[in-house]
């Protein structure tokens, strides 16, 4: 009697409330997701064992990354300097070397797609087709970018860059047209008026309108791709990850890896940091009223006097 | 090429927007000449600026017809007509003589835009029409800096700098003080007379828009009728889907 009274009560419980009932059906699909991935705690315990061999080995970093010449280096270092030629110091480079590239060319190409593609500069087919292409280019991430390259140019920084291209292409498109379609209609109207082509309307009026946003996206695009240059890598696109790959495959030396992980880190940080004081400038308060100076970024105002 | 002697825009038994399923306004019979500014007043949301945007080709007529800038072909040139929009269009975060200069765009060559080279004709002009609204010292700053009137003055610069043959202008005397409302009116006023344009200028204030243009136009029910005429029906100044409604 009891039980059935406890049964009635939760039943009560979860049919008044419905924050309860979506509760319980999460759980019960978090459940049916974990058994059916096989996933086990004894997995988990076993895999603590594995992350302690891992750390006995990765422990201490060793830095000689940064100091050793890496003769081994594609392209090959002509530096007289050890530190400048060493794997940290080069796969760094060239991973940042590849987000510059991959931004640039990626914004040059992703402006025009954009434009197409918002739907207050362009006839809805024209919209529509272009949203399609940008979408087909975000579906493979930019790892499998990476592997096409790889195959059709050969192992290196190019392949990156032709990746990081593709990628840039298609995220950055995405976020241009939305920022596009976002502009006050008044002014593409004055363009229409006067008889204006499209691409004038988008060139002269939509474009420098959503300027600011169009530049912030771009810097934030840069620091996305210097943290997915290292990964790349790992499947010979060139970059950090391609010197991470080195030590891993077939030497695995999880100290070295380890050290580059932590240059990685520092350098992604410090990049983060500059790119949000700058995109600041472009997107917050004083932005209102003027437009930001790349002097004033990269020059502190007591330098300008 | 415009013919002379043709009014620059012509309405002829026009019905124009619509609410639910009925056309805002019905039989719109209006003229506007060379040199001459034309007034359009009526109540907030009665549609003069669907009217405004109907004349400026952004908005299909039900019915009837529209000419602008009438030329052999009955369709406006490139550049013909010019819009000053409520909220002015200005291109935000962008210099005062970047947003000027636009108004050359109409003129300029595939090549001068393709570039952004505009030419010598194009740079004297937007800096003589800058000049003339008193934005000289202004001319590097961001319109997002200038003040409300100071924008307008913009927005007329550049539609100097265009030279249309109909300038259409929405309440581009709203919430202005009298000083600098009276500056804006001198400005329309130089255009109609020195570039003998024909502008056609919308304003909620009939007493105001009475003392500078030559024709007043007002919206009552869904009929446009001259100032000072009562519509046949003497109806209400608002649509009369709205009274349905209510």
């Amino acid at each position: 009697m009891s039980e059935k009274t406890f049964q009635a009560r939760l039943m009560q419980l979860v049919t008044r409330r419905p924050v309860l009932r979506i509760g319980l059906i999460i759980v019960v699909l978090l459940i049916l997701i974990i058994n059916h991935l096989g996933i086990t705690l004894w997995k988990l315990v076993e895999g603590a064992g594995n992350l302690k061999r891992l750390g006995a080995e990765a422990l201490p970093p060793d830095f000689s990354v940064l100091t050793e010449r890496a003769g081994w280096a594609y392209p090959a270092c002509t530096y007289e300097s050890d530190f400048l030629c060493s794997p940290a110091v080069i796969g760094m480079t060239q991973t940042i070397e590849i987000a510059i590239l991959a931004t640039v060319f990626g914004m040059i190409l992703s402006l025009p797609l954009a434009a197409m593609a918002a739907t207050n500069l362009s006839p809805p087919w024209l919209a529509q087709s272009t949203r399609q292409v940008l979408a087909a280019m975000r579906v493979l991430p930019s790892l499998i970018w990476a592997l096409i390259f790889v195959i059709v140019v050969g192992i290196g920084p190019l392949a990156g860059v032709l990746a990081m291209t593709m990628y840039t292409v298609g995220y950055l498109g995405k976020l241009q047209y939305e920022a596009l379609e976002g502009v006050s209609k008044e002014p593409l109207e004055v363009a229409r008026t006067m008889g204006l082509p499209r691409w004038q309307v988008a060139r002269f009026f939509a474009i420098p309108e959503a300027s600011n946003a169009l530049l912030s996206q771009m810097l934030f695009m840069f620091e996305y791709n210097v943290r997915h240059g290292s990964v790349i890598g790992l499947v010979g696109a060139g970059g950090i990850g391609w010197y991470m790959n080195h030590y891993l495959s077939p030497f695995q030396q999880y100290d070295k890896v380890l050290a580059l992980i932590i240059v990685l880190y520092f350098v992604v940080v410090a990049i983060d940091q500059i790119s949000l004081r700058v995109r600041r400038n472009f997107i917050d308060g004083d932005a209102e009223y003027r437009k930001p100076r790349w002097r004033d970024v990269l020059i502190t105002r007591d330098v300008q006097g | 090429m415009v013919v002379e002697g043709l009014p620059r825009l012509r309405f002829s038994k026009a019905s124009i927007g619509f609410v639910g399923d009925t056309p805002l306004i019905v039989d719109v019979e209006m003229t506007v000449n060379a040199g001459e500014i034309v007034g359009l007043t009526g109540r907030s949301g009665i549609g003069k600026t669907t009217l405004l945007r109907t004349a400026a080709g952004l908005i299909s007529t039900l019915s009837g017809t529209v000419e602008c800038c009438c030329t052999e072909s009955t369709r406006a040139e490139r550049g013909a007509i010019g819009l000053i929009p409520q909220r002015l269009g200005l291109v935000q975060h962008q210099s005062v003589g970047y947003n000027v200069i636009l108004g050359a765009l109409a003129k300029a060559s595939l090549l001068q835009t393709a570039f952004s080279l505009p030419n010598r004709v194009m740079r004297d002009a937007t800096r003589d029409a800058i000049e003339a609204v008193g934005l000289s010292d202004k001319t590097l700053e961001s319109v997002n800096r200038l003040s409300g009137g100071q924008q307008r003055r913009v927005a007329i610069a550049r539609a100097m700098v265009q030279n249309p043959q109909l300038l259409l202008a929405d309440e581009c005397l709203g919430e202005l003080d009298a000083e600098t409302a009276r500056e804006i009116i001198d400005l329309l006023r130089s255009l109609a007379r020195d570039h003998g344009m024909a502008i056609l200028v919308v304003d909620h204030n009939p007493v105001r828009v009475r003392t500078f243009c030559d024709r007043v136009f007002q919206l009552r029910g869904h009929s446009l009728i001259p100032f000072d005429e009562e519509p046949a029906d003497r109806g209400s100044t608002l649509p009369l889907v709205k009274e349905d409604s209510a």
